[in-house]
């Protein structure tokens, strides 16, 4: 601990503090430009000067650590010209067109120069320009050079926390520009954190540009409606219209940064392909009716299904709020007296039955509900089965931000090769279904070394792991690892939901996780979900229970005509369910499919009953995210047209049958709370900027799982599927500007497959499977496995699931060299 | 007559190769160390002979040497800077092109002493024919198995490689000099850590100029008194100085430190080509201060100078004759630091850059009543804010001009041109 005295006043604090943090938990403000809490620091553009006695010089008070002592001043007069020189120095150069430049008005050199001086300008010579027009470095990135400070917070931000490494330093001196290489085009993630940092106009939103003053905006504070990493946002509107999204300092797990969908990709809601109106079949075609028609015609077809539990079915997205959620498994439980509810299509399962036990169970035993940074301040951390860059962006920047900062020991189990190998101890690819065995290689060794531990905690175990393991480079390394690590994070990925032997997967997953606690070590997991409520929807209980069907049971049970009632909820199978010929032959015979979506989706297009719900943007509610921290999603829209709010649709049906249900999200929260044990903490009135984690659950420890080892056999062509960063599910393929950035699909390969095939870059081939085929362009990747190859999901009208088929995982294919 | 030490070789036909250099003891000083010395005792002979890093700063090399952690386990870096961008500076480059193997032999040395097993001579793009020379004698000394694996029987290991540098001034300061090395832009880090802590790759890394690495085969062998006996005690050893400007002969030559700059400028160099009296004498490199021939009464090293209220710095002396224009030579010394400002901090970047443009303005005849003060003003603003020691340099060199010459600034700006034309 270090005493210092600050303007007089006396603290203490840590070692190793920076006299600027000193100084602020004195609620002294020192003025900074290239300083940023989670970026290296620079130092570089001396606003933050503070005389220190007994040194001739002053001293950059974002760098230099207190020591035992100090006696520091921030407002001495040496202290109070030097600020106001540097900001005088940034002002030579600066053209100072606020009038036209989008940052006025929150702009941090205006607001310096408000608060500092100097209060006259005495440059009187040429200023430097270095364009006279701003250029475009991105769809979504303009750049002014000559408003740039030189903080380089964006290119720091960039290269330490995006890991995209696009912006750099051009030139030298007074002629340095930050921008791309040969200013051309960047090549980046296109997730404009680099705009969020910029403190002046020299990086700005393209899509933004010249539409409001900051003062004209309305704010309002939402969460990301995408993937489960859960990122707090706040939406910018003039006259009722979404202009731009952004990221508040220090709050949320995202702090101030955001990836391109939630940054960019909320375009969507405004798309016109938006249901206007509810609409019914007649005579096969779909056509508008009034609510009121449509209400009595499923007033009529629902009525006789009431109590009928086994015909009815219910899948819905792992998007939609809590509320809605629960309301809808409630109008499914007590109103229909079904369990046939399911919130995902998009897993192919092969053991319907054992998945979501396994599942569950791997929950309650490992899960980690609490803060992503916390649980990353591991020894030890396990990606596996996940492409984070592309799965759950901001989750990576967390993962790289930690590994520059503490000696946390990164493997990497995955089929994809992402950006963060090249930081991992240990990478490990393999072909899906294989992982089984790999972990279970780990599993063992650890076994074998804590045997004494295990007889203790859980008696004779037996033989947990049946069938061969292996030994090799990364199997020992992370092993080893794993043995000398005090504390073990591990983040499950969806293409270990994905694997044809998931429930093996997370047995084994579940039992280290309890051998590794048995030896007195601190494990825990995080799941990777790729939708935004996938975690509130596990706890929701949007899922079978009791014997209840899962979508791909129900499907089956479609296709034998024994499903009278299907409703659908946000969720578009037709295109995203792996086995596309199963699901429309399935859904061709369902008594009445009901779909309630905010989009004309493939399934809506084939619904008996279409019914105007809303997005994210017209909703109140709560979001679960993969840290299990639930968070506020405010409205900041109405329901356009006839469209409704699907809370209200829900209970409209059950009102249909006679039953009410709440509508309040509030009142359907504090049911949730009452009912469902890790949200007993949890308050809706409660939920501020960074909402409130839920709580553990006291898991039965009911012992270690025997797993039989089994592998899955890959001859010839596989692929694999999942997100890409710009792209993950229709909701993204709505956004006009995710759109620019990514147009079709494309087909990756490793370096050795394009040669064996003959193909380079931007080729084209055939893909083909029982009879289908499609068209894709080829991008080359080094480090995908042997046979691998990788289409990424749901890209739109090419249905790539009519290639896939339940149960399978990879899909085997045909590969031809087109033309 | 002093006798000459680091140029003893330079005159002598080939007097790159090896084989001249060895005929003149070359190496016996590394066989010398190899042989009966522990890397601490090495640095304490250097601590005793009081040698001075000849870079400019004029730090206490042993100490510096010192500084480096003992930890074996981690690797250790030596950098030799050989950078040489001060305007006015060309004595590395003399070592350089004519005795290599000094060098060469130095960098052995320090290298063991530091527990280094890689150095890197960082050699200013420039010099090409410098650099071609360094990696022939390098190769040389391969051979003759003073580099490599297991020098000499000794089990000490050296690898050295030349990188050469892309033409920026600010290279030359050490950090930049690593950053650069590692392959990023060459702009200075942050001290603390410094480089001897934390420095090349995150590694204990000690940055010394070429001149600085030659005096220490001459300490080893002839010990630490006798180069404490040459010149000042605080400030000793034989010194390079470079002599150009208005001077009848130009050149390199190595006198005892503490020599007078009269001397060095009217007996060494002849005085004036012209045969005018001298104006002013730039005594280190163009970042030192000028002085006025008045007080050109002064000792030749780090401490005199300093109470002088200029510099040794890299050893450049310049001379200037009365037929020269003060503020067209402030105005040409800004220039060369505003083109080479790196541009990481704002009162050098911003400050150098108006400072410049009053400067052209001023001296093309269009000053204005106040431009003097404003300068000054704007150089009180830069100095001893900047991030490296650059921008400072540029500030000291123009406050010499206006301190010793204020009265050719302010006609420049009343009669718009020049008092010596
Ligand atoms: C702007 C700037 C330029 C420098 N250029 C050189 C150079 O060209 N050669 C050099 O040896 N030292 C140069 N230095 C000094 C180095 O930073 C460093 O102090 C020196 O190389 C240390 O070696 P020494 O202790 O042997 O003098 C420069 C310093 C600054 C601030
Ligand atoms: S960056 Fe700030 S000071 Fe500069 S023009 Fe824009 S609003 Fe004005
Ligand atoms: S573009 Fe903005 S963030 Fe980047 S260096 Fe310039 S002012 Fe800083
Ligand atoms: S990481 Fe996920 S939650 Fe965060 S902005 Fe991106 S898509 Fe949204
Ligand atoms: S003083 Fe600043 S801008 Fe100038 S060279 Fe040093 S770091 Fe770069
Ligand atoms: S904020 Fe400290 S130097 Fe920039």
């Amino acid at each position: 601990m270090a005493t210092v005295t600050i303007d007089g006043k006396t603290i203490t604090v840590e070692d190793g503090t920076l006299i600027l943090d000193a100084a602020r938990s004195l609620g002294i403000e020192i003025p900074t430009f290239c300083y940023q809490a989670k970026l290296s620091r620079l130092a570089s553009c001396r606003l933050c000067l503070v005389e220190i006695e007994g040194q001739k010089k002053l001293q950059p008070s974002c760098a230099t650590p207190v020591l035992d002592g100090m006696v520091i001043h921030t407002q001495s007069p040496a202290v109070v010209t030097a600020r106001r020189a540097m900001l005088e120095f940034l002002l030579a150069n600066h053209p100072l067109d606020c009038p036209v430049c989008d940052k006025g008005g929150e702009c941090e050199l205006q607001d310096k120069v408000f608060a500092f001086g100097p209060r006259e300008g005495r440059f009187t010579e040429w200023k430097r320009t270095f364009h006279s027009k701003d250029y475009v470095l991105s769809p979504v990135i303009i750049k002014n050079a000559n408003r740039c400070v030189q903080c380089q917070r964006c290119v720091r931000i960039c290269e330490e926390i995006v890991g995209a490494s696009a912006l750099g330093s051009i030139g030298r001196g007074v002629k340095t520009e930050e921008t791309s290489f040969m200013r051309a085009w960047l090549n980046c993630d296109h997730c404009g954190n680099c705009i969020e940092v910029c403190p002046v106009g020299s990086l700005m939103s393209l899509p933004y540009r010249y539409k409001a003053r900051p003062w004209d905006l309305k704010e309002v504070d939402t969460v990301c409606p995408y993937c489960g990493t859960g990122c707090t946002l706040t939406v910018g509107l003039r006259d009722g219209q979404l202009l731009r999204v952004r990221s508040r300092r220090q709050t949320g797990v995202n702090e101030e940064t955001l990836c391109v969908k939630g940054r960019f990709g909320l375009d969507f809601v405004v798309h016109e392909d938006r249901i206007k109106r509810p609409m019914i079949r007649k005579n096969d075609v779909l056509v508008p009716v009034s609510w009121r028609e449509v209400s009595n015609y499923l007033k009529e077809r629902l009525l006789p299904l009431k109590g009928k539990g086994d015909s009815v079915g219910g899948l819905l997205s792992a998007q939609m709020t809590n509320e809605e959620i629960y309301t809808f498994q409630k109008l499914f439980r007590e109103v229909f007296g079904s369990n046939n509810i399911d919130s995902s299509s998009r897993w192919p399962v092969a053991s319907e039955g054992d998945f979501y036990p396994a599942l569950l169970d791997l929950i309650s035993t490992g899960i980690y509900r609490g803060n992503l940074r916390e649980f990353l301040s591991a020894d030890t951390l396990l990606v596996a089965g996940s492409n984070l860059t592309d799965e759950n962006p901001v989750t990576e920047y967390a993962v790289r931000y930690t590994l520059s900062v503490l000696p946390l020991h990164l493997f990497i189990l995955s089929s994809r090769p992402s950006r963060l190998d090249k930081a991992a101890k240990g990478v490990k690819r393999y072909i899906p279904g294989r992982e089984v065995r790999i972990l279970a290689s780990v599993l063992k060794e650890v076994m074998k070394a804590h045997e004494e531990d295990l007889k203790r905690t859980f008696g004779d175990v037996g033989e947990v792991i049946q069938g061969e393991v292996i030994e090799d480079d990364f199997v020992r390394a992370l092993s080893s690892r794993l043995l000398g690590s005090r504390r073990i994070s591990i983040l499950v990925g969806t293409d270990l939901l994905r694997s044809p032997l998931a429930v093996d997967a997370f047995r084994v997953i579940s039992n280290l996780i309890k051998v590794l606690r048995a030896a007195g070590k601190e494990c825990g997991l995080q799941f990777l979900f790729d939708r935004s409520n996938q975690m509130g929807a596990i706890d929701m209980g949007a899922f079978p229970r009791d014997g209840g069907m899962g979508f791909g049971s129900l499907l089956e049970a479609s296709r034998d005509g024994r499903i009278s009632f299907l409703y659908v909820l946000g969720e578009d199978p037709v295109l995203n369910y792996p086995d596309g010929r199963l699901v429309r032959e399935a859904l061709s015979q369902v008594g009445l499919l009901l779909v309630q979506d905010a989009f004309m989706t493939e399934t809506a297009r084939m619904a008996h009953v279409v019914l105007p719900g809303a997005t994210f943007a017209e909703k109140d509610g709560t979001f679960t995210s993969n840290e299990g921290r639930v968070q506020r999603v405010r409205a900041f829209y109405n329901p356009p047209f006839e469209a409704r709010r699907d809370l209200e649709i829900i209970s409209h049906i059950a009102s249909l049958l006679g039953v009410d249900l709440e509508t309040d999200p509030s009142s359907i929260f504090a049911e949730i709370k009452d009912l469902i044990s890790p949200y007993r903490g949890v308050d809706y009135e409660g939920l501020g900027d960074n909402g409130l984690f839920t709580g553990h659950e006291k898991g039965v420890d009911k012992g270690l799982h025997p797993v039989a080892i089994r592998d899955v056999a890959l001859e010839g062509w596989g692929f694999i599927t999942g997100n890409h960063l710009y792209h993950s599910g229709y909701l993204s393929q709505r956004s006009r500007l995710l759109g620019s950035l990514i147009d079709a699909p494309f087909l990756e390969i490793g370096k050795e497959g394009a040669d064996s095939l003959g193909v380079r870059e931007g080729d084209s081939v055939k893909v083909r499977r029982n009879g289908q085929s499609i068209e894709l362009k080829v991008r080359v990747k080094e480090g995908l496995p042997e046979g691998l190859l990788f289409i990424p999901e749901n890209f739109g009208s090419l249905s790539i699931n009519n290639l896939m088929e339940k149960g399978v995982y990879p899909f085997p294919v045909e590969v031809r060299k087109n033309g | 007559m002093f006798e000459k030490v680091l140029l003893k070789n330079a005159d002598k036909p080939e007097s790159h190769r090896i084989k001249t250099y060895l005929k003149g003891g070359g190496y016996e000083a590394l066989k010398k160390v190899l042989k009966g010395y522990q890397p601490d005792q090495v640095i304490q002979i250097v601590k005793d002979s009081n040698l001075r890093g000849r870079g400019g700063a004029g730090f206490p090399t042993g100490l510096k040497w010192g500084f480096v952690p003992k930890d074996p386990t981690v690797p250790k870096y030596l950098c030799c800077n050989a950078d040489e961008g001060e305007p006015g500076t060309f004595k590395d480059r003399q070592i350089i092109e004519k005795d290599p193997h000094q060098l060469i032999e130095g960098m052995a040395i320090a290298a063991y002493a530091i527990g280094a097993n890689k150095a890197f001579i960082y050699i200013r793009g420039e010099f090409a024919f410098g650099a071609r020379r360094l990696e022939e004698a390098i190769a040389e000394a391969y051979e003759k198995g003073f580099l490599g694996r297991d020098i000499l029987g000794s089990g000490f290991d050296l690898d050295i490689t030349v990188h050469r540098g892309a033409g920026a001034y600010i290279c030359g300061e050490e950090t930049a000099l690593i950053e650069s090395l590692e392959g990023d832009r060459g702009q200075p880090r942050f001290k603390p850590p410094f480089p001897a802590v934390k420095g090349l790759y995150n590694s204990p890394t000690v940055v010394n100029n070429v001149e600085t690495l030659s005096c220490v085969p001459h300490i080893i062998l002839k010990g630490a008194d006798w180069f404490r006996g040459i010149g000042p005690e605080k400030s000793p050893g034989p010194k390079l100085f470079c002599l150009s400007g208005h001077v009848k002969r130009p050149g390199v030559y190595e006198l005892p430190m503490g020599i007078s700059l009269r001397d060095l400028v009217e007996e060494y160099g002849g005085g004036t080509r012209s045969g005018r009296k001298v104006k002013a004498v730039i005594p280190g490199g163009v970042s030192a201060p000028m002085l006025p021939e008045s007080r050109i009464d002064v000792d030749m090293d780090f401490d005199s100078l300093a109470q002088a209220g200029t510099m040794l710095g890299s050893g450049g002396v310049i001379v200037m004759d009365e037929s020269t224009c003060i503020v067209k030579v402030a105005k040409r010394i800004i220039e060369f630091f505003h083109h080479e400002s790196c541009g990481k901090c704002t009162p050098c970047r911003e400050g150098l850059d108006w400072i410049d443009k009053i400067m052209k303005r001023l001296e093309g005849g269009n000053g204005r009543k106040g431009d003097v003060e404003l300068l000054e003003d704007l150089c009180n603003n830069i100095f001893g804010k900047t991030f490296c020691p650059l921008g400072d340099g540029a500030v000291m060199a123009l406050r010499g001009a206006i301190n010793h010459f204020r009265d050719e600034f302010e006609y420049h700006i009343e009669k718009r041109t020049c008092m010596v034309a």
